[in-house]
């Protein structure tokens, strides 16, 4: 989903900067008040922030396609952070692997952070609510939430770049060109990302559900919380 | 009971422990996919190459002009810098984990004594 400098025309890459623009104000300020309310919000933030880099750069083979592709962390991330929160850290993530990586590119930050911080991100949060709010398990909510955000991702790229292209061809048709040369690679990635979202979500409920206030009440039901930290 | 600095500084000293062997763990066995993945594809000529770029070049296709990305690493440059990248990336990730999720140090203490 790293879209390069160079493929999408001026008007769709400003575009999709001013679309991000729209979804990163409100995450400064969701991340501004919650560093007040929360004296571990921020290095939880930063700890996220620097997982999402990480995932996201880390290109996997996939024997059957031949070709390798990442995950995108994002779910996970909106998860624990917040939906609007995300679309911050990935435009950050975007920004220091486009200059220092040769991921992706200046110009198509706000089109990459879209596919990935944004649409990733609330597609999962809302798969992990969906899921909450009919008392699945955790780690199939998680899961759920991880494999639901990875292919929205880059069905949305798939769209931004047919979008962009399709000239006089069908959009759908392009969009479904585009989305063939991400799929077949990105859907065992996709159940990797559900299996890391869900693994990783249970431990840090294990250890500080108290950080993730939406998961504390379902878990103290069961069993007494001790928080390590005092704010 | 009351133990001396050196002492607890002796036991607290565990480096191989619960956690360090899960993550060497996952580690290997991401790394023995990785090599099983890459031996498969070497071996059926496969280049291996990432779906960004080949859905890059698709899109060139149609554009008829080129995409670049802003930074070029050519050759080993490339995991040069996701060596450094990544080096960082995990010691600060390290760093917040003990902060947040660490023992805290009251009862990492009281094991020690037990």
């Amino acid at each position: 989903m790293h879209i390069e400098d160079g493929i999408l025309s001026p008007l769709a890459w400003g575009s999709w900067y001013a679309v991000t623009t729209a979804f990163v104000i409100p995450g400064l300020r969701e991340i501004q008040k919650k560093v007040k309310e929360n004296l571990s919000y921020k290095p939880f933030l930063a700890m996220t922030g620097v997982a999402v880099f990480v995932i996201s750069a880390m290109h996997l083979p996939v024997p059957v396609t031949g070709s390798c592709s990442h995950p995108c962390g994002t779910p996970l991330a909106a998860i624990i952070v917040g939906p609007l929160a995300t679309a911050v850290i990935s435009a950050i993530v975007l920004f220091f692997q486009a200059i220092f990586l040769g991921h992706g590119g200046i110009t198509t930050i706000g089109a990459n952070t879209f596919s990935m911080g944004i649409v990733g991100g609330i597609s999962g949060y809302l798969s992990w609510k969906i899921l909450c709010s009919l008392r699945s398990p955790l780690w199939l909510a998680a899961g759920v939430a991880g494999f639901v955000g990875d292919i929205l991702t880059y069905l949305t790229s798939s769209f931004e770049l047919a979008l962009s292209l399709h000239g006089h061809v069908p959009l759908l048709k392009q969009w479904m060109i585009f989305f063939m040369g991400y799929g077949p690679t990105q859907l065992p990635l996709a159940i990797a990302e559900a299996a890391f979202t869900a693994a990783v979500l249970q431990v840090m409920v294990n250890r500080r559900p108290d950080l993730l206030p939406g998961i504390k009440l379902r878990q103290k039901s069961s069993r007494e919380v001790k928080p390590n930290v005092n704010h | 009971m009351s133990i001396t600095k050196e002492q607890t500084s002796n036991q607290q000293i565990k480096w191989f422990d619960s956690f360090t062997k899960v993550m060497l763990s996952v580690m290997f066995v991401l790394l023995l996919f990785i090599f099983g993945a890459g031996k498969y594809m070497a071996s059926h000529n496969m280049e291996a190459g990432g779906t960004d770029d080949l859905v890059n070049n698709l899109a060139t296709k149609v554009t008829k002009g080129e995409h670049h990305p802003f930074a070029e690493l050519p050759g080993d440059a490339q995991v040069g810098a996701f060596s450094v990248a990544n080096f960082f990336a995990g010691l600060i990730v390290g760093h917040h984990w003990e902060k947040l999720f660490g023992r805290p140090k009251n009862e990492e203490q009281s094991l020690e004594v037990e």
